[in-house]
């Protein structure tokens, strides 16, 4: 394998990791938050994805692929908001919430996918790419568009650490994450904030949908794949910081595009599930963090 | 004759199907502080969180300056028991009106936020307040009344010891500018030097004028604070002992148990 | 000890037989394809819920690689028939094999997690054999998977000639054998160790349960029917492809077993002919049928999360509740003569705090006695001492809401140690009983304790069949003999067998000779039963103990020699006998109803104790 062969998978796999992170994030913060694995995670990707690619249906141009992303997360933010009270709020005292909110959200998933499919068919799609150039990185080519990508995931993934962190708002959202109970004695509305929080995850998912969708074709059932490496991710970087998935998402993205390279397709999801059921055996808090799952 | 703050009407209560308290009556004036002492496990600390709206309470009312902050009537039995109720009935009590009205409960034994610095509880905390006026100033206020968080300004919760911890709650019980104040067992487990320390702390608590409601197992450390002290036994309130002849420890044991302990 | 009758003198046993009947002669009506097929599949998600019923819901392992153990099935057979080539019927037998396998590997770090671990885990563990399926495409046909699989014959004759009837009878087979199977499990030792382990893992360890042992067999035992559902399938739609382990197989089997209710074999049972007969209708509509499948999964989960089986049983308590009240209205009026000649006296209703109550009351003499019955009992009881006490004494007894001719009360409100109790202070200042003796019997005891205990006026006190309790429950298995009919106190449902044993133990006489007491048992609100001993925990027992050991109150118990429930030894501890009461005293020949069995010694001593103070 010569220089340029490998920096070019080096490179997809950066950008792959950064496609990662920023839906594993999403993942983890209402992992975190409310405390439930949410399973529609994927098909708010697919559903991003589509509504991206309705809107730059109709709006061309570089211009059109901004007002795609916009209506795609914003609508996407607020569908979020809406499921949380119709998924996760109803049983948030029963007991066995974690085993009925995986039941609701794979339910919701399956309505999600075959909404998608009634309204725009089983067809493969693509969003196009407002940049077409390439340029050379080393020896090898690259899209430009994969570097803008990779730039805007790590930028929204840094906005939305710094709204946790320096803002009330945000500061107030892992107050409820971290104690419900004193939350609610303190004034805090906790369903509420517990909505933003699945909101903020479903816009990311958004984001990522529309990136996924101008780099690859888009079906009704393509979130499976998404949802899959996210709970990769998750795992195997663990829930203990904000930046722990992010890490783990780039070490998945480099090993998958080396291992399609040197082991094939199929084999590579294989390897993916095979570390992590290792790590769940070994490490099971993840690889980068200790045994606490905090915001 | 003054209205009284805070006033339980026949107020019932538990985890249900389980009652916990039944038929408390009680009335709290302004500038009173009012000591609550009861064996573990008698409903204490359910009733206090009835009060501020974490439970549902069963029946009756809780007023708070004149104001029912529950909702009228009884709370109805569940029917059936595989019927998801937490979709089809209405929380008789919000959190936010209690705290809203300015009913703070400080939680005992409280963990807070453990993954939170002090400085951002302190931040946050005065949201319960809608940022009422005098906030400025109780911050300013706390530094005084807990010297020991000034070093621990940036430090989480849960690296703070237990005492630490306590004087946190309780910095963010006052920073929503309370109008009335319970605190649940603000000694729990701390060591005697720290119980001092946070003894003198609530006793400058004390003195600013807000009413308060200790629940307490020290005798001492309660019928130093209060002018009232109520025995609670087995969910009721079995008998209320004025300032004037607040009993020692074994007179109270012998009036809680009757020699049996 | 549990109390776990045969199959046969449970309640279930007709409805199932009748079920099961249906279901072998169908055949013969339901004579086209495609409704014997719709039944087939229907059996086939019927075995697959109710074994994942048994990790997820018995045993509390969320287990998403549940629909593995099928594709495992699947798989096994199909390799096995068709690339191997070995009898059909054999590759089927083979097919649990390679499944608890499986079950085997992935108990090992099922073993180490907990909760949402062991989802994960589980959904990777199933992503990863679909991988090693879709990559082997040489023996697995890989993504387009294999057709033309070997049919199952016997003999030279094809199963699925005659429209698929041979198929059918497999089938049902199949989902009879494996509902036994797991009806066996749940109720030996293993599925007992099994539920210990989910509900309180740390105190079932602490008594012995193996954690890795249990868990593991939890597993195994839930992959061998699955396994052969799968195998089953391969043979019947000669199809083995990578779509099992699509999330359709999945969300389909999982409403199922949520839609019958977690944690009962029959649930999933029935759930299975709904959610397939609901698909197969909606079959042609496509994506408009997995919509409602999960609108179906969603709507269970967030609105009534006990399911079919749930509703069910609260249909049929309803409809308990209803019956037990019609007779008691019925027997108020029409049985009024009899009570009349047992008691010497007719009974009328008063209105307590807690519901009305139908009171029997002597109205003449200086002392009172009330007396109290025990559980699934009625006043009449206290027949003998009716006539013999009279001319001293005033006689108040009465019939206890659920209970006897008193209508049915309010579960939540009524039925408790604490309600009667306060019945008895309503009757005392209703009927200016003044200061009374109160002799209570069995649960009746309690009531007559708790009475006294709540500071209520008394003379002296009396208990029958009853042990004292300082602490609950640890004193309840020392006070009294642990006996299947214990537990059948406490419960709600009684088959009509259950009904003649709890009557035969408690009442010790036939039939023939108390027939309004036999009765009573068949009349008793079975929520009463339930909620009076779901309530002992509430009940402050340290303040009955006062009164016993304080002797305010003159105390004593009179018990029978032949009592199956009563621990005599327990009894006779000087902590429940002060000097004002001195030893309990012992009825020689008669069992729990001493009153009733013995009535001349029993008044004697009665009499006795009373003129004592």
């Amino acid at each position: 394998m010569g220089f340029e062969a490998f920096t070019f998978i080096l490179m997809s796999g950066i950008l792959l990791g950064g496609l990662y992170a920023l839906m594993a994030t999403g993942l983890a913060v209402v992992w975190t938050t409310l405390g439930v694995f949410n399973f529609a995670h994927g098909a708010f990707v697919t559903l991003g994805a589509y509504m991206a690619w309705q809107v730059s249906q109709s709006v061309a141009g570089g211009f059109g692929f901004l007002i795609a992303v916009a209506t795609s997360v914003t609508v996407m933010f607020c569908l979020g908001f809406v499921l949380h009270f119709a998924l996760i709020k109803p049983f948030e005292r029963n007991q066995n919430v974690v085993l009925l909110a995986v039941v609701s959200t794979l339910a919701a998933a399956s309505i999600i996918e075959n909404a998608v499919l009634l309204n725009w068919g089983p067809r493969d799609k693509q969003i196009a790419p407002p940049i077409t150039s390439k340029i050379d990185f080393f020896g090898a080519s690259i899209n430009t568009f994969d570097f803008v990508i990779l730039g805007i995931a790590l930028f929204a993934l840094f906005g939305l650490a710094l709204f946790l962190r320096r803002t009330t708002v945000g500061r107030t959202l892992r107050a409820a994450a971290q104690n419900r109970e004193a939350a609610e004695l303190m004034g805090l509305n906790v369903p509420k904030l517990f909505a933003i929080t699945l909101g903020l995850s479903a816009a990311t998912a958004a984001l990522a949908g529309v990136f996924v969708g101008s780099l690859r074709f888009i079906n009704p059932t393509f979130g499976a794949d998404p949802l899959m490496k996210s709970l990769i991710v998750v795992i195997l970087g663990g829930v203990a910081r904000f930046t722990s998935p992010i890490y783990a998402a780039f070490v998945v993205g480099i090993v998958e595009s080396f291992s399609a390279y040197f082991l094939g397709l199929y084999w590579s999801p294989a390897l993916l599930f095979a570390m992590m059921i290792a790590v769940l055996l070994i490490k099971p808090e993840g690889l980068f963090g200790h045994r606490s799952k905090t915001l | 004759m003054t209205k009284p703050l805070l006033e339980l009407r026949g107020l019932s209560g538990g985890y249900p199907p389980v009652s916990v308290f039944r038929d408390v009556s009680l009335s709290v004036k302004q500038g009173e502080h009012v000591g609550l002492f009861g064996p573990n496990g008698h409903g204490k600390t359910t009733l206090l969180k009835t009060i501020a709206g974490v439970l549902d309470p069963w029946d009756g009312g809780i007023y708070f300056e004149g104001k029912r902050l529950n909702a009228v009537g009884k709370m109805q039995a569940r029917v059936s028991h595989n019927l998801n109720y937490d979709l089809f009935r209405k929380r008789r009590i919000n959190a936010l009106d209690v705290v809203d009205a300015g009913l703070i409960y400080v939680m005992q034994g409280n963990l807070l936020f453990p993954e939170m610095t002090v400085e951002e509880v302190l931040d946050i905390a005065p949201r319960a307040a809608r940022n009422r006026p005098g906030v400025a100033q109780m911050r300013r206020q706390i530094h005084d009344l807990f010297p020991r968080l000034r070093e621990r300004w940036t430090s989480k919760i849960r690296y703070l010891s237990g005492g630490e911890r306590q004087m946190v709650s309780i910095a963010v019980g006052l920073l929503a500018m309370p109008r009335l104040l319970m605190l649940d067992e603000p000694t729990l487990g701390l060591s005697p030097k720290l119980r001092i320390e946070l003894s003198e702390a609530v006793r400058n608590i004390r003195e600013t004028g807000v009413p308060l409601i200790i629940v307490d197992q020290n005798v001492e450390f309660l019928t130093s604070l209060v002018d009232r002290l109520i025995l609670f036994d087995h969910g009721t309130i079995t008998r209320e002992i004025p300032a004037e002849n607040m009993p020692k420890h074994a007179e109270l044991m012998d009036m809680m148990f009757g020699g049996a302990h | 000890m549990k109390y776990a009758p045969p199959f046969q003198r449970t309640n279930g046993f007709l409805p199932v037989l009748i079920v099961f009947v249906i279901l072998l002669l169908a055949p013969f009506v339901v004579t086209e394809t495609y409704s014997r097929h719709t039944l087939i599949i229907v059996f086939i998600y019927a075995v697959l819920a109710s074994n994942w019923d048994l990790s997820l819901g018995y045993g509390g392992i969320v287990n998403f690689a549940h629909l593995g153990f099928f594709a495992i099935g699947l798989y096994t057979y199909a390799i096995f028939a068709k690339v191997i080539g070995i009898d059909p019927w054999l590759a089927l037998l083979l097919t649990p094999l390679f499944a608890v396998g499986f079950a085997i590997l992935l108990a090992i770090p099922i073993l180490r997690l907990e909760g949402i671990y062991v989802i994960l885990v589980t959904i990777a563990a199933t992503q990863l054999l679909q991988q090693i399926v879709v990559s082997q495409s040489t023996y697995t046909g890989g993504t387009s998977g294999m057709v033309l699989l070997p049919r199952l014959t016997i003999g030279d004759y094809n199963l699925s000639s005659d429209n698929r009837i041979g198929y059918y009878y497999v089938a049902l087979g199949l989902m009879a054998a494996s509902t036994f199977f797991l009806y066996k499990l749940e109720r030996s030792a293993v599925g007992r160790a099994i539920k210990a382990l989910r509900d309180n893992k740390y105190y079932a360890i602490s008594r012995g349960v193996s954690e890795a042992r249990t868990r593991l067999l939890t597993l195994s035992l839930s992959a061998i029917f699955p396994a052969l559902a799968g195998g089953f399938y391969g043979s019947y739609l000669r199809v083995a492809s990578p779509d099992v382990f699509g999330l359709g197989f999945l969300t389909t089997a999982l409403s199922v077993l949520l839609l019958g209710g977690v944690a009962t074999i029959w649930g999933s049972l029935i759930a299975a002919f709904v959610v397939v007969g609901l698909s197969q209708l909606l079959a042609d509509y496509g994506a408009w049928r997995n919509i409602s499948i999960a609108l179906v999964i969603i709507g269970v989960v967030v609105v009534y999360p006990g399911g079919l089986y749930a509703a069910l049983q609260e249909i049929w308590s309803g409809f308990d509740r209803a019956k037990t009240n019609l007779i008691a209205a019925f027997r108020r009026k029409a049985g009024a003569a009899d009570r009349a000649r047992a008691m010497g006296i007719r009974d009328q209703l008063i209105e307590t705090s807690h519901g009305k109550v139908s009171v029997c009351d002597t109205r003449s003499g200086e002392q009172t006695i009330i007396f109290i019955h025990g559980n699934s009992s009625c006043k009449e009881a206290f027949r003998h001492q009716f006539h013999a006490l009279r001319d001293q004494y005033r006689l108040v007894a009465f019939d206890l809401p659920g209970h006897g001719v008193s209508p049915n009360a309010d579960p939540e409100k009524d039925y408790n140690l604490a309600a009667y109790a306060q019945i008895v202070r309503d009757l005392v200042d209703r009927l200016k009983l003044g200061t009374p003796v109160v002799f209570g019997w069995s649960l009746g005891g309690y009531v007559a304790l708790e009475y006294a205990a709540a500071g209520n006026p008394i003379s002296a006190l009396a208990i029958c069949g009853t042990s004292p309790v300082r602490t609950y429950p640890d004193d309840i298995p020392k006070g009294y003999i642990a006996s299947p009919h214990m537990e059948l106190a406490g419960k709600r449902f009684h088959s009509p067998f259950e009904k003649g044993q709890y009557a035969k133990h408690t009442i010790g006489l036939p039939k023939q000779s108390e027939p309004i007491l036999w009765q009573a048992v068949w009349r008793t609100d079975g929520q009463a039963r339930e909620q009076a001993f779901a309530k002992l925990k509430t009940t402050n027992w340290q303040r009955q103990m006062r009164v016993i050991r304080e002797g305010s109150v003159p105390f004593t118990m009179i018990n029978g020699s032949k009592d199956p429930f009563i621990n005599h030894t327990y009894c006779a501890s000087p902590e429940f006998n002060t000097a004002a009461s001195g030893k309990p005293i012992t009825l020689d020949g008669v069992g729990h109803a001493t009153f009733l069995e013995g009535p001349e010694g029993f008044n004697a001593v009665f009499r006795r104790f009373i003129q004592q103070q």
